[in-house]
């Protein structure tokens, strides 16, 4: 009997969190057009991640084109197709592999960094506090963030696409003896407007999901040091699937309009 | 204050170097499908454009001067093609270029290769139209391939045939393969054609040292050899003495006959050569006439001493000095 009860009442609280964070969204909506603006806290917060996420981007990237491109390779060399390297690396990471598992890391450290952040504050009451002091916390800690992150991600994906690139092509040139020049001549002639602009877009709304959710679970965590964990870990949870979701969306609607 | 002007300035470098690789990438990506650069328009018409797509890259002796700007269908069998060259191209295409269609590759994409004909022709304007064949497709291909498959299939049934006759020993070639005198008869052969090839070359040699150390001016060889006129001489000699050995040819086929005949007991050279008595006989003769001939001497020197015949005699003897005497004078 418990049990019965307990679907419909998951359900629920699944329907009013998805209501929650949809206002939550479109109050941000509301709050980032208006002024005044928190420039200085916009700009702390992209330094903050975009600068600070760069290294383990980069990192990532780097490993990602590497490793893609040795699992590859024995594969296109059966078939005789190992020339293709460069256009099947690049049209791969720069559509699909790079925005995505650059976003995967972003939710990672950054929206379970927001989660953890704005959760605490939470917790201590400094939200309260200035909500008492007549500071719109929303617009100081929110709107900055989700800002700051819905612009940061698309650099943050051309860095690591860029030097996902540069560790495929020391793979082809150590194993290949492919040149740079040719490798990245072989890229720009292998990509098109329909690769680069779909996958850029896309990645505005991979940040804007990222920032969204951490700041959503942040600012709504529950009371206690258990909540701030919890929203840290559910913020990464929940920020993950939106991004494949997401992620799904913005193929279907570039196929509709690109002709991929 | 001073650790956020510098965030700042780092954030700045981040925001400004991802800006500039996403514009340079937009930018190379761009160029490469003439979007920044001036270009020409050229058409072709094709019959069958084989899964070409607006994009694919046209190329003009192999190198890529431009992209498929407008693919459109004009007729139930005719399609047209409108391609974006690179402007500086209008100074080399031709108006007599052929356009084709191929693959990039055995897998590739789809290209219009633009190959440029001999002959004088107006360079192309934007605008222009070029002729263009349409390739065999893959279809026609497999087709030709069937036809080829169905060929070598008789082929090697034939051959199969042969092969079952040939290890049965029926046949010529069965019997080349198989009988061992007539593989050691050719070897031998060819040992001997070998020696003889040898000898030849050694010849040859040796006619071409001895041909080197003839005077060809001043040694009879060398006349021969060399004098035109010498050798006609020659050659007419040659034939004289072919007509003469024809001669004694028959000559000595004549005295054939004639020994033979003697030889026979005919005619008095028979006699003479074959029979004894009869040349005993001669010898008496022969000695009768030198007795006859001792004794008429005496007779004609008595004729000398007689009264009648003294004055002639002596006629004669005077007759004989003069003469004598005018030759010594002389």
């Amino acid at each position: 009997m418990s049990l019965v009860n307990t679907y419909p009442t998951r359900l629920y609280n699944f329907l009013i969190e998805i209501g929650d964070l949809s206002h939550f969204a479109i109050r941000y909506f509301k709050e980032v057009f208006k002024g005044p603006y928190e420039t200085s806290e916009l700009i702390k917060q992209c330094y903050i991640i975009g600068n600070r996420s760069l290294f383990l981007v980069g990192v990532t990237g780097f490993i990602l084109g590497l490793v893609f491109t040795l699992q590859s390779r024995p594969t296109l060399l059966e078939f005789g197709a190992a020339s293709w390297m460069p256009s099947m690396v690049s049209i791969s990471i720069v559509r699909e592999i790079g925005p995505v598992v650059i976003a995967l890391i972003c939710a990672g450290k950054i929206g379970s960094g927001i989660g953890a952040e704005l959760g605490s504050m939470r917790v201590t009451e400094q939200i309260d506090a200035m909500e008492v002091s007549g500071t719109n916390p929303f617009k100081y800690l929110v709107v900055t963030r989700i800002t700051a992150t819905t612009l940061m991600l698309p650099l943050l994906v051309i860095f690591g696409d860029t030097i996902a690139l540069i560790g495929s092509s020391l793979v082809e040139y150590s194993k290949g003896g492919v040149s740079f020049t040719l490798y990245f001549n072989k890229v720009i002639k292998a990509l098109s407007f329909g690769d680069i602009l779909p996958a850029t877009i896309k990645t505005f709304f991979f940040g804007f999901v990222i920032g969204l959710v951490g700041c959503y679970k942040g600012y709504h965590c529950k009371k206690g040091t258990l909540g701030v964990g919890e929203a840290s870990n559910i913020a990464v949870v929940y920020a993950s699937m939106l991004l494949f979701i997401v992620d799904f969306i913005a193929v279907f609607i570039s196929d509709i309009f690109f002709e991929i | 204050m001073e650790a956020s002007s510098k965030n700042k300035v780092r954030l700045g470098i981040f925001v400004i170097t991802g800006t500039i690789l996403l514009v340079i990438v937009l930018y190379l990506i761009g160029n490469r499908q003439n979007i920044f650069s001036n270009t020409i328009k050229i058409n072709a018409h094709f019959t069958h454009v084989n899964g070409l797509q607006l994009g694919n890259n046209v190329r003009y002796s192999g190198i890529d001067i431009g992209t498929v700007h407008a693919i459109k269908i004009e007729s139930d069998t005719l399609l047209f093609v409108e391609m974006m060259l690179k402007e500086h191209m209008g100074n080399y295409l031709k108006k007599n270029a052929v356009a084709t269609i191929g693959s990039d590759g055995l897998v590739g994409n789809m290209i219009i290769n633009i190959i440029p004909r001999e002959g004088v022709s107006p360079l192309v304007t934007s605008g222009d139209t070029i002729a263009s064949y349409s390739r065999i497709s893959t279809d026609n291909m497999m087709t030709t391939l069937n036809a080829t498959n169905q060929n070598l299939a008789l082929l090697s049934a034939d051959l199969l045939k042969i092969t079952a006759e040939i290890l049965n020993g029926d046949g010529t070639i069965a019997s080349l393969l198989n009988d061992k005198q007539l593989s050691d008869d050719i070897k031998t052969t060819m040992k001997n054609l070998k020696t003889s090839s040898n000898h030849i070359a050694t010849m040859t040699h040796e006619i071409s040292t001895t041909l080197e150390r003839i005077d060809m001016e001043h040694s009879v060889a060398g006349v021969l050899l060399a004098d035109s006129i010498q050798g006609q001489k020659v050659k007419t000699i040659i034939k004289n003495v072919e007509i003469a050995s024809q001669d004694i040819q028959k000559v000595s086929a004549t005295l054939d006959t004639v020994m033979t005949r003697i030889s026979n007991n005919k005619g008095a050279m028979h006699h003479l050569t074959m029979n004894e008595n009869f040349t005993k006989d001669i010898d008496s003769t022969m000695q009768s006439i030198k007795e006859g001939t001792a004794k008429f001497n005496e007779n004609m020197e008595a004729l000398q001493h007689s009264i009648f015949f003294r004055g002639y005699f002596k006629k004669i003897e005077k007759e004989a000095l003069k003469r004598k005497n005018r030759d010594l004078k002389n």
